[in-house]
């Protein structure tokens, strides 16, 4: 089973995606800071990565992205928003922002098990 | 014809006609002056404004042309006649050239002098007629000029940039400012301008320079001259009329606005991070009960119950954060009541400690506290000291390690009592010691995870203590400790 790594600052929302992806099966990582998600990444090569957009700073997990990217890690990575509609400005998947989808918080458990079967099914039709 | 006060000056060396002129003109109601050489004829005629002179060509002393010359160099009004007994056609054709009105040839009848006088009065009122409205026309010129110059001073000195357009897209007119709020160099008076201006004001020039109807409204845009709101003008364009309401062209009034970009900036940067952080709890809460009420998942009770917990500090969180955020808003707004009042520092920390009893107890921290003697009262507001105080020991013993301790050291120092406040806590790191006291920074890394918090508490210290025009300084060593030192000012 495909395994899946959770970065975010909020522990709580760590735990319950945990519980929902679990639930489905997947195997899970989790890192609270830039630097712990990069060492984690690294090692253990997830085929998916959830990655919260604002960390410690606002943007913290887009430049965490950029740093994948650059480096050649090209795991599908999944955005985690929060407050993007709210001010007013929408991210678009695109070239300026690496990463293949997003989902808002709060998650609805039926949003975030689809969106990532669907990065996985790309994933693996991708690798083939 | 009425000649009643017009002032005739008869200038002629022979005495009998001198005097039987003058007699007979006053007998007909004139003022009536005599010379009798050309020096006391150009003397007087000079002087005085005559309506008209009767002249005699031969004297002894001065030719008549000359009285003749000088009078009307002088008095270009007077009209002055040329009397002589010998006439001749040149001195006639000379006497005019000088300015003469007309020629009386010696000796003349009554009927033929005052036939003269009273054409060359007629003349005389056309003149003064002239003269009146010569002079009244220039008072209104030079009104316009004055009225014009002022115009001129007024537009130069307004801070908005004024700019006029005519309809072939060429300068009229533009102030000062105009050429710095579109930061440009130099615009010349008729030069064509629509290449030169930022495309958005272009394209609403263009619409009232190519409607077929002139548009009756003005139009409005914000263009940003320079980037990274640098430098921002708001450009409202406006049809000016001819006077028969024809298009003559179009005013653009250039306004920096800079300033108040940057607050927006400011307050939307503040309003996103307002937004992250109430959302953040909320999205935690709402994934924990979306799991416990979500069928397929199946989450034992333990771990409801669980849920449910920190679904409730979480919420408790919230609720902390948005009486913070009041309480900011409040001060912002300086609605704030303050009943200011003489403070006992010593009783102040007492209360504070024994409201944070709880916390020490739970996580058996010893307080120190060493207060001078006689330190003099604060004035301020109670509620305002006992929150600052809170806020600080509060953090002091989240961030403390278990069975740590906390001095607190209260002295004078010139104008100020300085309280320094000491914990054996986690410290900070250097970058995260400058950005302490930002709003919702809180330091994040191994030892605060679990640590909750809303990241306004020292925001919230630190305008409290410069509302009273004193400071908090702070030194830490990571993983060390922290001291806090606060500046409050007394009235000695």
């Amino acid at each position: 089973m495909a395994l899946i790594a959770i970065i975010d600052d909020d522990p709580d929302i760590i735990e319950a995606s945990t519980l929902v992806l679990k639930s489905k099966g997947y195997d899970i990582i989790s890192a609270g800071n830039p630097d712990e998600a990069y060492e984690m990444v690294k090692d253990q090569n997830p085929n998916l990565i959830i990655l919260d957009v604002m960390m410690d700073e606002p943007d913290d997990g887009f430049f965490l992205a950029q740093k994948f990217r650059r480096e050649g890690i090209k795991t599908p990575i999944l955005m985690y928003t929060s407050v993007s509609k709210t001010i007013g400005f929408e991210y678009g998947s695109g070239e300026m922002v690496p990463v293949d989808d997003f989902v808002e918080k709060p998650i609805s458990p039926d949003q975030l098990v689809e969106k990532v079967e669907a990065l996985l099914k790309k994933e693996l039709k991708g690798s083939e | 014809m009425q000649h009643e006060n017009v002032k005739i000056l008869i200038v002629d060396d022979e005495k009998g006609l001198r005097e039987g002129s003058k007699r007979l003109l006053e007998s007909e109601g004139y003022c009536v002056d005599t010379a009798e050489n050309g020096t006391k004829g150009i003397e007087l005629g000079t002087s005085h404004d005559y309506d008209l002179a009767v002249i005699d060509l031969k004297m002894p002393d001065i030719e008549g042309t000359d009285v003749l010359r000088e009078i009307k160099n002088k008095r270009p009004n007077t009209i002055c006649f040329i009397a002589t007994a010998y006439a001749s056609y040149d001195t006639a054709v000379e006497s005019t050239r000088l300015g003469a009105f007309s020629y009386i040839p010696k000796p003349f009848t009554p009927e033929e002098l005052f036939n003269h006088l009273d054409q060359g009065y007629r003349q005389r009122l056309l003149l003064l007629e002239a003269e009146k409205l010569k002079e009244e026309r220039e008072a209104t010129l030079l009104e316009v000029a004055h009225e014009k110059s002022r115009l001129k001073t007024i537009i130069e000195s307004l801070s908005s940039g004024v700019l006029l357009i005519n309809s072939e897209g060429e300068v009229v007119y533009y102030n000062h400012s105009t050429l710095q709020k579109l930061d440009i160099d130099n615009l010349e008076i008729g030069e064509y301008i629509l290449d030169k201006l930022p495309g958005q004001i272009v394209d609403i020039i263009n619409q009232f320079l190519k409607s077929d109807n002139i548009i009756q409204k003005s139009i409005t845009t914000q263009v940003e001259i320079r980037p990274n709101t640098e430098l921002v003008i708001d450009a409202t364009c406006s049809p000016v009329p001819h006077p028969d309401g024809s298009f003559a062209g179009v005013a653009v009034v250039l306004k920096n606005i800079t300033g108040f970009k940057q607050v927006e900036h400011v307050k939307n940067q503040f309003v996103s991070m307002v937004a992250h952080e109430l959302k953040t709890p909320i999205a935690a809460v709402l994934g924990f009960i979306k799991l416990i009420l979500d069928e397929k998942i199946h989450v034992p009770y333990e771990q409801q119950r669980d849920f449910l917990g920190r679904s409730h500090t979480r919420l408790q969180g919230l609720l902390d954060l948005v009486n913070d955020l009041l309480d900011i808003s409040r001060m912002e707004l300086k609605t704030k009541q303050r009943e200011i009042q003489e403070l006992d520092i010593k009783e102040v920390l007492i209360s504070t400690l024994q409201f944070l009893e709880f916390e020490l107890k739970k996580k058996d921290i010893s307080v120190d506290t060493t207060i001078g003697d006689n330190l003099p009262k604060l004035n301020a507001d109670q509620n305002e000291i006992i929150r600052v105080f809170t806020n600080i020991l509060s953090n002091a013993i989240k961030y403390n390690k278990d069975s740590g301790s906390i001095k607190i050291n209260c002295s004078l120092k010139g104008n100020f009592l300085v309280t320094n406040i000491t914990d054996t806590g986690v410290g900070l790191k250097p970058e995260e010691k400058e950005r302490l006291f930002q709003e919702f920074f809180r330091a994040k890394n191994k030892h605060t995870r679990g640590i909750s918090g809303t990241g306004l508490g020292l925001t919230i210290v630190k305008r409290i203590v410069e509302s009273y025009h004193g400071k908090i300084e702070v030194e830490s060593e990571f993983e060390k400790g922290t001291t806090f030192t606060l500046y409050i000012p007394i009235n000695k």
